[in-house]
């Protein structure tokens, strides 16, 4: 071995080398940890998207003829929409305020988006309800198996959005967050934003196109 | 909240051994764990095709008179040798070598790192608790509906369900996978190893990572919306209710396709490290090897419909043109193998020695694959013995030949002992030969017109001969796989000792002990080409 | 640190050099004592086998040069360039050469486009369907069987052929068509995917529910007389190895006196239940209405037979002994429609009935002879 000065070395009691903070400059690890995951996640719906689009090149009249007005984009859905993209400007307030270390900012905000979240999930749930009672069930046809599928699969991933800006919260609450380390905030808005792109592009494909 | 000095020196095992492996977070145990599960899926896998060739031997249904049990055989065989075996064989040995390659003390989430090891073994147990549930799966790995949905005739019963079950779990460890690999290669490379300095092994896992991170998610919502068909009325896939059939499949093979680049991509990793080190040359052509892969991961992902030339409903030219492109990048890979023992000084040690058989397995398999890029052959050829013949030359005498040459180059390194020589040698010579008899004639059976997933032929079709041909060559891998196992036990207790560098190879790895420290290195060397150790031994001049 | 390296090159290279002879000493027994012939198709039967069996011998050689030149490079690498004793110092350490790389990257693209364009101009011709064909046939593919519907020029049905596989004892079964004369074929499923394959036409069409598929082809008129093997080649469920069927190839003269025959067959009415013993049996939802029948020993009797299954689901009543032997095999019956089937006295003892298409779970029973 060569006794070469530039070899990197760790001395008996040093830590393993710190992971969370990329004292190197660049993008943080898990920053770019949640970018890869919302690729995959973004990959996961583009196929349940093909399918969407493939199913229903070959269904006319789409929608079909019983169920050509069921789905209304001037109803409760468009509450659940605003309230979505709502939440989303009070996540990314949030991250602003953390980043200038405002932690009573902050948590607001975040308690905001929470909240918003969690409405959108009720809202949706009312929404489904209500079309159950007119008759669009998942066996309706492709259109009903489509609808709830994509749909039902975006409120999984809000619903998994919602337990993310839960835990972020309580660390946020306990003091966890500065503006030198937040990456969990960083990271779960990321997350959020992604739902939230998702569910406008869903609203505009189901409900208007 | 109270802070503690963390100490690199782990702990006397206060809790014991067993309680040590169970809950660690260190990438070279779960490596090997990693390893050691999917070698016994290998053997589960194994019996299952033993079963299926013992039933084909000759012709007449011998004593697997039930068919549809014949078709639960082969469907769980392929499921658990793709799902079970080979991504995560594939992915252990990546899990093992990448962090020690790339000079960082572990993988970029550690903690992730785990719950993708132990998702596999749950996914597993649930999958072949499949057979004692009222049934396996019997629609083939690759489960097209209208067969795999809900019925009579059809694919009633949990088996199916617990197939799709299992390998969403598989799907999700595999993406987690990939995400932590991707963020260690590119945020924890020790300095001075750019990306053009990274070993090629770190290189296929990177590219393997992207597709798997790219492509699995489709999978998942295939199996998902298949999920939904057969449990919950939805109309996705049967065309009765409206869906269609031939969805599944494009959305099916658009992960599958880039699949088997997953499943052979690493495995030409590790060769790119074994000849090298025992020619005692540079990989010939680096770069382009580097071009190569990724090439070959891009068109990976535009020819998935060559699966289904057969439906009418393909874009033929399209599919059949990219998919003789691919030939392209691939040869370049083959040449650089090549010219990198031409003009070497080549030593015969077994990894040396199942990496040559790699070559001319995977030559055969990349060319009877050329066959079926052709969509008038392919109409003879799909669907048929041949079909069989080209998967398992480039997943077994690829892949597998692949990972044995790994296994038998790392084992030094994750154990500190050396695996006999003879007992290996014998192992390749067995296998080899076996692995040939019992696929090489499938060519013959394919073009003359034997289908798979068949349980029975007709005597007198002229198949015969070559099936117990095959057959016994697929006793002769059951056997080879003996000197195997008892070369690791024996290795184990009392095989020589390995050194830090029993190979005098080219990359960091073997830059420390053998096995490594919890945190891998005590010093680095210094970093300047793909072959950092080389130029620490011989100095730059020689490079 | 590093280790010495091995100073026992020769052996190994004798082994791996051994196994390779080994090999290429196998490979050439093949072919030198003709089983290598087996690694080409089988005689094509049709124009369009005849075409892509020209293309499969340009892909055929073309591998087998690919294989001998890089295969040669191997085996020349292994022999040649041992570590021998004395081998101290390091091989030149060549890390590429543009030139040599440009060449083998340009080469095979030549090499695979040239393969390309032929196929392509290979798949325009194999694969055209013409608007106005000499026979239409459409083939309907249920789980386990293959029938032929005959149709006239307008697509209209004009016979049913049940028996899909050709008995060489009777001369009945299989798809007949003419010789010399261009084929259509349509393919439908009522229930899951199968495939259309006839390994001496070096062809096949999945059958896909939901769409209908067509291809075309003309037979040889060399083959007049030959009876041609098929089988489906897409896993259909616990039936799929026995969905065999024939093409049978006849002259023009031949073939309208067989098609007369089967229209008449068609078309004619059902015979009538012989003698005074008469059984009801119905098939719905592949299952027989009862599991259990009895009828007097040494008597003939008959089953009043419906398949109450859809258009597309044949079925039919065969008797089977105690040892599995067929002692009466009955036509199938197409879905929607009812025979009487007419069986000969039975000795007393305990008998299966079951549907030689759909056998289990739910399409047999135990008849009772006393």
């Amino acid at each position: 071995m060569t006794a070469d000065s530039h070899a990197l070395t760790t001395s008996e009691h040093a830590p393993v080398a710190e992971l969370a903070h990329d004292s190197r400059g660049g993008i943080g690890t898990p920053i770019l940890g949640m970018l890869l995951f919302i690729a995959s996640e973004v990959m996961f719906f583009a196929g349940l998207f093909a399918a969407y689009f493939s199913t229903r090149a070959a269904n006319k009249p789409w929608p079909p003829t019983e169920f050509s007005e069921i789905l209304n984009p001037f109803s409760i859905i468009l509450v659940a929409t605003a309230i979505l993209v709502a939440s989303s400007f009070t996540c990314q307030f949030a991250v602003w305020a953390i980043r200038r270390n405002d932690r009573r900012g902050f948590l607001r905000n975040i308690s905001v988006t929470f909240i918003l979240g969690v409405v959108f999930l009720l809202l949706q749930a009312y929404d489904y309800s209500l079309l159950f009672d007119e008759g669009l069930t998942m066996g309706s046809g492709p259109f009903g198996t489509t609808y709830y599928t994509l749909t039902g699969f975006h409120g999984a991933h809000v619903f998994g959005g919602v337990i993310m800006l839960g835990v972020v919260l309580y660390r946020g609450m306990s003091g966890q967050f500065s503006a030198r380390h937040h990456d969990a905030v960083e990271a779960a808005s990321l997350y959020w934003h992604f739902v939230d792109v998702v569910w406008i592009l869903l609203f505009s494909l189901l409900y208007f196109l | 909240m109270a802070t503690h000095a963390l100490s690199p020196v782990a702990a006397p095992a206060a809790r014991g051994w067993l309680y040590g492996w169970l809950t660690t977070t260190d990438h070279k145990k779960i490596g090997i764990m990693y390893v050691v599960n999917s070698f016994i899926f290998f053997l589960i896998g194994g019996i299952l095709a033993l079963v299926v060739r013992t039933e084909l031997a000759q012709p007449g249904l011998q004593f697997l008179t039930d068919e549809h049990v014949y078709n639960e055989m082969f469907t769980m065989h392929a499921s658990i040798m793709i799902f079970l075996f080979v991504i995560p064989m594939l992915a252990g040995l990546g899990n093992y070598v990448v962090p020690l390659q790339i000079g960082a003390p572990d993988m970029a989430f550690p903690r992730i790192n785990a719950l993708s090891l132990w998702m596999l073994p749950l996914a597993g147990v649930l999958l072949v608790s499949s057979f004692f549930v009222g049934g396996a799966p019997a629609a083939g790995w690759t489960s097209y509906p209208p067969l795999s949905l809900d019925g009579p005739l059809r694919s009633p019963g949990a088996g199916q369900d617990l197939w799709i079950v299992s390998l969403i779990l598989i799907g999700t460890s595999s993406i987690l996978g990939a995400i932590n690999f991707l963020v260690t290669i590119f945020k924890m490379r020790a300095p001075g190893m750019t990306l053009f300095r990274m070993p090629i092994m770190v290189w296929t896992v990177l590219v393997t990572s992207v597709l798997v991170l790219m492509a699995t998610p489709v999978i998942t919502s295939a199996l998902v919306m298949l999920f939904i068909d057969r449990n919950y009325g939805g109309h996705f896939f049967d065309p009765v209710g409206g869906g269609s059939a031939v969805l599944y499949q494009n959305v099916f093979w658009f992960y599958s396709h880039p699949a088997v680049y997953v499943m052979i991509l690493p495995a030409m990793g590790v060769i790119s490290e074994v000849l090298p080190v025992f020619s005692r040359k540079p990989l010939f052509g680096y770069k382009a090897f580097i071009f190569a892969t990724a090439g070959i991961g891009a068109l990976g992902f535009s020819v998935w419909a060559h699966h289904m030339f057969t439906t009418g409903a393909v874009f033929l030219p399209f599919f059949s043109l990219l998919t003789f492109m691919i030939a392209v990048p691939t040869g370049v890979k083959m040449f650089n193998w090549v010219f990198t023992m031409f003009r070497g000084q080549l030593t015969f040690s077994t990894p040396l020695i199942f990496a040559l058989g790699f070559l001319t397995m995977f030559l055969i398999g990349g060319i009877n694959g050329a066959f079926s890029a052709s969509v008038p052959v392919d109409f003879a050829l799909h669907d048929t013995y041949w079909v069989v013949a080209h998967l398992h030359y480039v997943l077994f005498g690829g892949s597998v030949f692949g990972v044995f040459a790994g296994i038998y180059y790392w084992f030094p390194k994750m154990t500190g002992r050396m695996l006999g020589e003879g007992l290996g040698k014998i192992q390749f010579v067995i296998m080899f030969v076996g692995f040939n008899l019992t696929f090489f004639p499938m060519h013959m059976l394919g073009i003359q017109g034997m289908p798979r997933r068949i349980a029975d032929y007709a005597g007198d079709a002229g198949w015969n001969d070559w099936n117990l041909a095959a057959t016994i060559g697929g006793f002769l891998i059951a056997v080879s796989l003996l000197p195997f196992i008892w070369n690791v036990f024996v290795s184990l207790r009392s095989g020589k000792v390995a050194g830090d560098d029993p190979w005098e190879a080219n990359t960091l790895e073997w830059a420390t002990s053998s096995p490594p420290p919890p945190y891998n290195f005590d010093h680095l060397p210094e970093i300047r080409s793909e072959r950092p150790l080389f130029d620490a031994r011989h100095g730059r001049a020689e490079h | 640190m590093s280790s010495t390296p091995r100073k026992r090159p020769a052996p190994d290279a004798l082994v791996a050099g051994g196994v390779v002879v080994i090999l290429i000493a196998l490979v050439a027994a093949v072919f030198l004592s003709g089983l290598g012939s087996s690694l080409y198709p089988p005689e094509a039967a049709t124009k369009q086998a005849g075409e892509i069996r020209g293309l499969y011998d340009i892909v055929f050689a073309v591998a087998v040069a690919i294989f001998v030149v890089v295969e040669g490079l191997i085996i020349w690498s292994v022999l040649r360039y041992r570590r021998k004793p004395g081998d101290d110092g390091l091989p030149a350490q060549t890390h590429g050469n543009n030139l040599v790389e440009v060449i083998w990257t340009l080469v095979p693209t030549a090499i695979v486009l040239f393969l390309f364009v032929i196929s392509w101009q290979t798949l325009n011709s194999v694969d055209t369907v013409s608007a106005k064909p000499d026979i239409r046939i459409h083939a309907i593919a249920g789980q386990f069987a293959w029938q032929f519907e005959y149709l006239d020029a307008n697509g209209n049905k004009v016979a049913s052929q049940l028996t899909p596989v050709y008995d060489t004892d009777t001369g009945a079964g299989g798809m007949a068509v003419p010789v010399g004369r261009s084929v259509q074929v349509t393919l439908d499923s009522p229930d899951v995917i199968h495939a259309f394959y006839v390994p001496r036409f070096l062809f096949k069409r999945d059958v896909v529910p939901g769409q209908t598929n067509r291809f075309e082809f003309t037979v040889d008129e060399k083959e007049a007389g030959q009876v041609f093997r098929g089988q489906c080649a897409e896993l259909c469920g616990a039936g799929h190895r026995s969905m065999l069927f024939n093409v049978i190839a006849l002259s023009a003269a031949d073939y309208d006196a067989w098609l007369q025959a089967l229209i008449a067959k068609s078309n004619a009415t059902p015979a009538p239940p012989t003698g005074d013993v008469v059984l009801n049996l119905t098939a719905k939802d592949i299952a027989y209405d009862t599991k259990a029948l009895e009828v007097p020993a040494d008597t003939p009797f008959t089953i009043a037979f419906q398949n109450q299954d859809p258009a597309g689901v044949p079925h039919d009543v065969d008797i089977r002994d105690a040892s599995g032997a067929v002692l009466a095999n009955q036509e199938p019956i197409n879905g929607g429609t009812s025979a009487n089937y007419s069986y000969q006295g039975l000795p007393a003892g305990t008998y299966t009935f079951i549907c030689s298409i759909h056998p289990v779970p739910n399409m047999t029973g135990t008849l009772t002879v006393k």
